[in-house]
């Protein structure tokens, strides 16, 4: 690919906004697929929400390039499709991380991509939701200082560190509005269904887009080091189990992070369920061995648990930490423990729909030096320590 | 009703008693909430043992039971059964092994003691959670769907047509008899194949409950133990059959490895060189030669090139009875052609068994030549054909042959990948259908209900298959007897509806096939037939909703917080 992937250009005279909105309505105009979800600012609310549009003249009120993610995308695609497609076709224009959470969620059988065009855009990162709130008018300021090329200091820490902000490869037609010169944007097609949309609204796909190409590529040499960075920095701070208690120490068991995670689709939490809770008896008795017992309990464990569960899948958008009432880092924290699980399996979660899930995949040589016996292992070592 | 719990702790002979303080453990265990009776004996497994447990169940009127004893792989079953006829179901049962996992192991005897306190007391915590599982059962065919019309495939349904018990025998070819039907004289006792193939094809349609479907395909089976669904395309008529059966007997045979693949044997390129399966057409009275060796120009050859081993390299494995069907091609070549010069070259000679060395000896006393060549050649020129062989010592010989018979390697079936994939059955690294253990349960392959027999499973000899085909129906005619109803493990997985997602895990990651997705109700449902309570899902599921029963969270739960407490 590299150098020589080509895509089509289509003119944005009134910015890359604007680019899009004209592509989405040309496309819509043609029928290339019958509704759109996108961010929307609807009936005069202050905030963003995901909406299905089918009325044309209502996409002056939506905001593809929106300052917050207040719903991750996969998670409203998660409840459109997740009883089975439609007979119609949408399309649904959200961040990268969001495609990555879909494509996840597509193989754990909680989307059906059926009928839906999953389209991209270049992801200039969001705003901590918690400023938003605090004084929109402020952070909608900030947002267009940041895509006028301002400072990133006002973004989230996960976006500033995110290196997966433009085509992931799990969509199906990716919009890259980096290093467009004034009035264009540029319309890469990812899969057979993205062609399509861009045969059905008639523009060519020959076009030498590596002026888009080696901005990205740019960005994302300077994003991996800063997030290696970060991750290092962060590593000494919350790595071996009192430094993990000491990061989440601040929870109250609100258990919001796990709600507003596209990853946790289970219809219940294992963590919220009876399993997890215990006669009284029991609890004294743990309060007996330790000297004490923290009420409720089970909550560095509910974290644990959670990574278990989903770090795998984890694609740092960062929706847990801004849900996260007293500010706890935990998508920051979550990020680092993905990626080195991800590592582990060489596994890049929403890379490709056909990647399988490393839990699904039996091999019979694998982390051999887990299976080791404990005489061999640790009984050794204990001597030498005796 | 109040739980009682009774708690046995055995001296296993001196085996526990020597290095576990049972005393200790009785006093540590006794005071426990529930625990109605703590006392030890010498022997528990003995008859004695066994009469004493079951009384004194009776006597305190117990609710559960914990015996702290040996591994539950030997007497877990035994002590289940003294509850059953103490009237006590036998999942309100929990065995601790402080033998293999205490006395042992531990060098320490206080530390093994300590061990075997903690772990009876983690079963006396984990007992009180368990539920009286009660065994089901369900209907089940008989029938039986044999696959591949050989000697292995002939004999199997032989054995188990019956008038309860119908029969269906699919041939892919249009008649029965297999490979065996094509050997004119059979390895050790020379009769003739063909014949023993006749009288056993009239025997086998001479019983009417055996169905014999040749130039039939199978097309798919679906199910389980004692519920195949299967579908026949009859290809002459192109009919349909559908029918359903209790299990399925792979008996699809071998083929031969191509010594094509191989040049340095001249195989297709020099005009004599056969391999061992055209030498036995050629030997067939009623074949194009009328029986006769003959070269191709229509002369007898008068001398004779037998080569061993060819592919076995390749294959990386010994196909174990060519070198024995060697030795009777040496007996049909000298008494058809007494002055033949005929002279073998292997890498290695195998002739195990009783009899077949003896054998061997006396062939060579018909001036049968062999020599050992660690690498053999076929060469051709206007004079002929010449074997170059270079011996263990690294010196060269050539030898003229008039003709050379090449024993290839024999490989698995061409359609051993079908029916893999169609039975969802696991293939051996070299293509045959693997075994389910390979010392322990070597017809059965890894889905029940599913026989692997004869070549199919690798090379075998004659008599292995046969020994293999009335396995099989041994195993078959215990598993599914007629009008019984197939009883079922009960320690199996369920998904709670209310709980799944859908998400598939459970799916890929159980090795029976046991769990399908139920496209309507979106949620994946546990077939208990064919579950075998592995667990893997339960362990899998993010989400709780995969379940195994006698092993549920609070068991496991209750258990550990005991050892670690």
């Amino acid at each position: 690919m590299a150098s020589t992937q080509r895509g089509a250009i289509f003119p944005a005279e009134g910015g890359g906004e604007g680019g899009v909105l004209d592509f989405i309505k040309q496309a819509l105009g043609k029928g290339c697929f019958d509704a759109v979800l996108v961010p929307a600012k609807l009936s005069g609310s202050d905030s963003f929400t995901y909406s299905l549009i089918k009325d044309e003249s209502l996409l002056k009120d939506t905001y593809p390039i929106c300052p917050i993610m207040p719903v991750q995308g996969a998670k409203a695609l998660s409840s459109l499709t997740g009883r089975g497609k439609g007979k119609k076709g949408i399309a649904a224009l959200v961040r990268p991380c969001e495609v990555r959470a879909t494509v996840e969620l597509f193989k754990l059988g909680q989307v059906d991509l059926g009928n839906i065009f999953l389209i991209s855009i270049d992801c200039p990162g969001a705003l901590p939701l918690a400023d938003w709130a605090k004084d929109p008018k402020k952070a909608e300021e900030a947002f267009s200082e940041l895509l006028k090329g301002g400072a990133s200091e006002s973004l989230r820490p996960v976006c500033r560190i995110c290196d997966k902000f433009s085509t992931t490869g799990g969509e199906d037609l990716h919009i890259g509005i980096l290093g467009a010169k004034s009035g264009r944007i540029f319309l890469i097609p990812s899969s057979p269904k993205g062609k399509n949309i861009l045969d059905c609204i008639g523009i060519s796909v020959e076009e030498d887009i590596s002026e888009w190409k080696d901005k990205v590529d740019r960005l994302t040499e300077e994003r991996r080091e800063k997030r290696r960075q970060a991750q290092k920095e962060l590593e000494a701070k919350a790595v071996g189990l009192d430094k993990l208690l000491d990061v989440f120490s601040k929870c109250i068991n609100c258990h919001n992070c796990m709600r507003v995670c596209p990853i946790c689709y289970c219809r219940q939490c294992f963590f919220d369920s009876d399993n997890m809770k215990f006669a009284f008896e029991d609890y004294l008795r743990r309060a007996e061995m330790m000297g004490g017992l923290r009420l409720p309990p089970e909550t560095l464990l509910f974290h644990l648990g959670r990574m278990l569960h989903m770090s795998l899948s984890c694609v740092s958008c960062g929706a847990c930490e801004d849900a996260c009432p007293t500010s706890i880092p935990v998508a920051q924290v979550f990020s680092l423990v993905g990626d080195k699980n991800q590592k582990e399996f060489d596994y890049v979660p929403g890379r490709s729909l056909n990647e399988p899930l490393p839990l699904r995949v039996y091999e019979e040589k694998e982390f051999e030096e887990v299976e080791q016996s404990y005489v061999e292992t640790s009984a050794k070592q204990e001597a030498q320590d005796a | 009703m109040a739980k009682k719990i009774g708690v046995y702790v055995c001296e296993c002979g001196g085996n526990i008693a020597e290095k576990v303080d049972i005393e200790k453990v009785i006093t540590a265990v006794s005071p426990l909430k529930n625990v109605e009776v703590a006392e030890r004996h010498k022997l528990l497994c003995s008859e004695g043992g066994r009469e004493f447990l079951k009384q004194s169940i009776a006597k305190h009127g117990l609710t559960h039971v914990v015996v702290a004893a040996c591994s539950p792989k030997q007497h877990e079953v035994t002590f289940m059964n003294v509850c059953k006829e103490a009237s006590l179901n036998p999942q309100l049962f929990q065995l601790v092994n402080i033998r293999e996992q205490c006395a042992w192991v531990t060098p320490n005897g206080e530390e093994a003691t300590d061990k075997a306190i903690r772990q009876t007391r983690a079963a006396i915590s984990r007992v009180r959670y368990h539920s009286p599982l009660e065994k089901k059962e369900t209907e089940c065919s008989p029938d039986v769907l044999v696959i591949g019309g050989g000697i292995a495939g002939i004999k199997a349904s032989q054995l188990l047509a019956a008038p309860d018990r119908r029969v269906y025998l699919v041939e892919k070819t249009f008649s029965l008899g297999g490979k065996v039907k094509s050997f004119s004289k059979l390895f050790i006792n020379m009769e003739s194949g063909l014949s023993l193939m006749e009288q056993e094809i009239k025997s086998l349609l001479g019983n009417e409950n055996v169905e014999v479907l040749t130039e039939s395909e199978v097309e798919q089976i679906l199910g389980f133990l004692g519920n195949f669904e299967v579908k026949i395309v009859k290809k002459a008529e192109n009919e349909e059959l559908n029918f359903n059966v209790g299990a399925v007997i792979l008996a699809t045979g071998f083929d031969l490895f191509n010594p094509k693949g191989l040049p340095q044997y001249g195989y297709g390129k020099l005009d004599d060189v056969y391999t061992s399966l055209e030498f036995e057409e050629m030997n067939i009275p009623d074949g194009p030669s009328g029986g006769k060796i003959l070269l191709k120009n229509g002369k007898p050859p008068e001398s004779v090139a037998i080569i061993h081993c060819v592919g076995r390299k390749e294959k990386d494995y010994c196909s174990k009875v060519c070198c024995l069907y060697s030795l009777k091609f040496d007996r049909m070549l000298k008494s058809q052609l007494p002055a033949v010069k005929v002279s073998h070259f292997y890498p290695d000679l195998c002739i195990p068994g009783k009899s077949f060395q003896k054998f061997y000896e006396d062939t060579k006393e018909l001036g049968v030549e062999f020599v050992r060549s660690a690498k053999t050649e076929v060469a051709g020129n206007a004079k002929g054909t010449t074997i170059k062989y270079e011996t263990e010592t690294g010196s060269k010989g050539d030898l003229v042959a008039d003709m050379v018979i090449l024993i290839p390697a024999m490989e698995s079936s061409s359609d051993a990948q079908k029916f893999a994939e169609m039975l969802n059955i696991p293939q051996d690294e070299k293509g045959f259908f693997a075994e389910e253990h390979q010392l322990l349960a070597p017809v059965a392959s890894a889905v029940e209900g599913i026989f692997v027999i004869g070549c199919a499973g690798g090379p075998q000899s004659i008599s292995e298959s046969i020994v293999q085909a009335e396995a099989a129906a041994g195993k078959i005619l215990s598993a599914l007897v007629p009008g019984r109803k197939l009883e079922l493990e009960v320690r199996t997985s369920e998904i709670s509806e209310d709980f799944c997602t859908g998400c598939k895990t459970c799916i890929d990651v159980c090795p029976y096939g046991a769990i399908t997705f139920n496209e309507t109700r979106r949620i994946s449902v546990v077939n208990e037939v064919l579950c075998h309570g592995c667990g893997s899902c339960a362990a899998a599921c993010p989400s709780g909703a995969a379940k195994l029963r006698h092993f549920t969270f609070s068991q496991i739960y209750q258990e550990l917080k005991e050892v670690v407490r």
